[in-house]
């Protein structure tokens, strides 16, 4: 079992790590062990953990298939199906793509009412000849051909070869659609399957038609997705209902299968989508706002310039009429200031320099702004962190291990604790990352939830860190030169121990935030207390100051985030001032 | 482009041939292009249409009978499943139920059935799918009347 590790690939082991958190690989070892470092009592363990590891994968929530596994498994539903039915093989694959490709749905309905399901999908209960004369009328192209240049499906309307090839072509051109082809008649639903197309339709349909056919397999079946990186032909079919959706791809791509984002335990799936846009929306948002609205200088409600003119009405109630430009009451304006697109005052008072342009809105941006930096650059720098720790890992198994052994005299089969550390390495970066869009969507209010989730997170991060150092920098040393068997064992000890501690870490973190931080009780709090977190934000923010001194202006505590826009509100307003999004 | 041009040429004669059959259909090809067609349709009796002459035209893709027609009113008319500035149609014959079987004959008699039984829940004109689907009949019928009389009869005078 140990030698399997010789032989495996980049992709094997990223199939490993995702699997690291589920529920069965859990071992309560207790927090204690974690705290201690000197205790690195784990080399005993060792093989142990591997067997966990590698039964784990055998028992995977999924099953990742090529094409051929997607054609095979295909044909034998449509074989079995049409056993049992006693159908044909056509009629079969059409009455399983109608019903989404579940057999069970199939047999359900068939059963329970055939006529009404053969209506549905068009199926007819025997064929129907074309009319028995030498020359038949075409119901598209109304032209008289031989009966043997004609077809039609199970009705027995004749159509022409020529006809049926172009209703075909559109068919196919137009999309899966053409799935569920019925006869040209207009009055008639037979249904058209594919032993018409292969009759039929010129040799690119044909092969377009079986492609959907493939593509409709995993599209429309409940159970099955395609692997969502840029190029890739596998598919993932998942076991609903078991827990993690986290599946790793033999293109080495880890996912989450329920929202086709890239692996994001433990954060939820909604999370990840809303971190995911703001992401995407958050610089062109914040401009937007800072360069195309003013608050209202009477009730402070923002206020959109969308036309040329400067003379700004505020909406209902409060219509007040200002100058956009220097947002003095307009009864002060007019001709005298330069009329409706200028205004002269604010022209004299930007050139003395007096004028500071609505400085408490841009503060108040600044401090949203920066909150959202605090996190998404952490977030960037795991995932920066994460992709040279797989560089590296893949690098350690092509080439380092080997050196490796040679130089310290010891089995690769032997070395393995450092491709675990590796592994760890990659899997808590994943998981740290997430952890930071979290962060951001925890409400500030919460403050017990947040001081245990930032000590969750703290621990789990210090402990990361030393692991990683330990991995990267202490390694090196060994690919240099031969050191005594004490001292290289001594580092084994040290790298298992630190693997081991933080594994325990992440799982606890994992489990806190898969169960919303729910135990925070009198106990935590006192743990969170007695940690010094470098990632509170208020201490980051408020230098001098306590960290929990919440009655300074400057903490964040007294400001509330615009949910949609994420601007840092008073806590006395109840609407957003930028966007005027309720309070919630 | 040869099989719509030789099908839109039987539909033609046939056309011709028919024109007295359906009294309520005339459709007018182009004198220099067959993918034009013109067709008046008479309003459906016990509607708001009765009485009323409509003028259609028919702009037909090369891939004629593969791809619908697209067709839409030149004369003004008040109805749900028309669009009031452009006279566009809503009706799933002419997008994707539709069938080369069908022929611009058949479409003009869908049209007629359209106008006798509106669909106010895939409305092109707001109004009059609102009307309609308040219940407010009356209401939806005195207008359409209305511009049938100003808009599909022949003036007074
Ligand atoms: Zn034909
Ligand atoms: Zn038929
Ligand atoms: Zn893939
Ligand atoms: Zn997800
Ligand atoms: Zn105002
Ligand atoms: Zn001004
Ligand atoms: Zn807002």
């Amino acid at each position: 079992m140990e030698s399997d590790y010789d032989t495996q690939d980049a992709s094997d082991t990223e199939s490993m790590e995702d699997d690291f958190y589920s529920e069965e690989t859990v071992v309560r070892d207790g927090e204690d062990e974690g705290e201690d470092e000197g205790k690195y009592g784990f080399s005993d363990n060792e093989s142990d953990d591997s067997d966990v590891i590698v039964s784990e994968r055998l028992q995977q929530n999924y099953t990742v298939l090529d094409e051929t596994d997607i054609r095979q498994r295909q044909e034998d539903d449509i074989r079995s199906l049409s056993m049992v039915l006693s159908t044909s093989r056509v009629h079969a694959c059409l009455l399983l793509r109608h019903f989404n490709w579940s057999v069970s749905k199939v047999h359900e309905e068939w059963f329970a009412d055939e006529e009404s399901v053969r209506r549905a999908v068009g199926l007819l209960g025997k064929q129907v000849e074309m009319p028995n004369v030498a020359e038949l009328l075409c119901g598209i192209c109304f032209e008289v051909h031989p009966r043997t240049a004609m077809s039609s499906a199970a009705c027995g309307h004749p159509f022409c070869d020529s006809c049926w090839r172009g209703y075909i072509g559109t068919a196919v051109t137009n999309g899966p659609g053409c799935l569920m082809l019925r006869c040209p008649d207009p009055s008639c639903s037979a249904a058209i399957g594919q032993d018409m197309i292969d009759m039929l339709a010129i040799d690119e349909d044909k092969q377009k038609y079986s492609h959907y056919l493939l593509r409709s397999f995993i599209e429309n079946n409940r159970k099955t997705k395609w692997c969502p990186a840029p190029g890739c032909e596998f598919a993932i079919d998942f076991v609903m209902g078991s827990g993690s959706y986290d599946v790793s791809c033999n293109c080495s791509h880890s996912f989450c299968w329920n929202c086709t984002e890239e692996a994001h335990r433990p954060v939820e799936c909604s999370t990840v989508a809303k971190w995911i846009l703001k992401n995407s929306a958050e610089s062109e948002n914040m401009n937007w706002i800072l360069a195309n609205s003013k608050p209202c200088p009477k009730c402070k409600r923002p206020i959109e310039k969308n036309q040329g003119c400067m003379h700004i009405t505020c909406t209902p109630p409060c219509k007040h009429e200002f100058c956009w430009l220097c947002l003095g009451s307009w009864i002060e304006h007019g001709e005298r200031t330069g009329g409706f697109y200028a205004c002269n005052r604010y022209e004299a008072a930007k050139e003395e320099g007096v004028y500071d342009e609505s400085e408490r809105r841009r503060e108040m941006a600044k401090n949203s702004l920066e909150r959202y930096t605090h996190y998404y650059e952490r977030w960037a720098t795991n995932q920066r962190s994460r992709q040279k720790a797989l560089a590296q890992l893949h690098n350690i198994q092509t080439e380092k291990l080997e050196k490796l052994s040679k130089i310290q005299c010891q089995p690769e089969s032997q070395l393995k604790f450092i491709i675990e550390a590796m592994l760890q390495v990659v899997e808590c970066r994943r998981v740290l990352k997430w952890t930071y869009a979290y962060g951001y969507y925890l409400p500030e209010h919460e403050h017990a939830k947040r001081q245990f989730f930032e000590y969750l997170q703290g621990e789990a991060e210090a402990g990361l860190e030393r692991l990683h150092q330990c991995a990267e920098k202490e390694l090196r040393v060994y690919l240099e030169a031969e050191v005594p068997m004490k001292e290289f064992a001594d580092f084994r000890v040290k790298l298992a121990g630190l693997t081991s501690v933080t594994r325990n870490y992440f799982q606890n973190l994992v489990q806190a935030l898969e169960s919303g931080l729910e135990d925070v009780g009198p106990n935590r709090q006192t743990n969170s207390s007695k940690s010094s977190s470098s990632k509170n934000i208020s201490s980051k923010n408020s230098p001098g100051n306590s960290p929990k001194s919440s009655t300074t202006t400057n903490n964040f505590d007294n400001y509330w985030y615009c949910e949609r826009c994420t601007f840092a509100n008073p806590s006395s307003n109840q609407a957003c001032e930028m966007c005027e999004h309720r309070r919630h | 482009m040869q099989a719509s041009r030789a099908r839109l040429f039987k539909e033609y004669k046939e056309v011709q041939r028919e024109k007295s059959v359906d009294p309520d259909i005339q459709l007018v090809c182009d004198d220099s292009n067959i993918f034009k067609w013109t067709a008046l349709i008479k309003g459906p009796s016990e509607t708001p249409y009765e009485g009323g002459v409509f003028q259609l035209a028919f702009a037909i893709p090369e891939q004629y009978p593969l791809l619908p027609p697209q067709v839409r009113f030149l004369t003004k008319i008040f109805h749900p499943n028309v669009h009031f500035k452009t006279g566009e149609i809503c009706l799933d014959i002419l997008k994707n139920a539709w069938s080369p079987a069908w022929t611009l004959q058949s479409v003009c008699r869908a049209i007629i059935a359209l106008m006798a039984h509106p669909e106010p829940d895939s409305p092109l004109n707001c109004d009059s799918g609102n009307l309609l689907r308040s219940g407010d009949i009356r209401g939806y019928q005195s207008m359409a009347r209305m511009y049938t009389r100003l808009a599909a009869m022949p003036k007074k005078g």
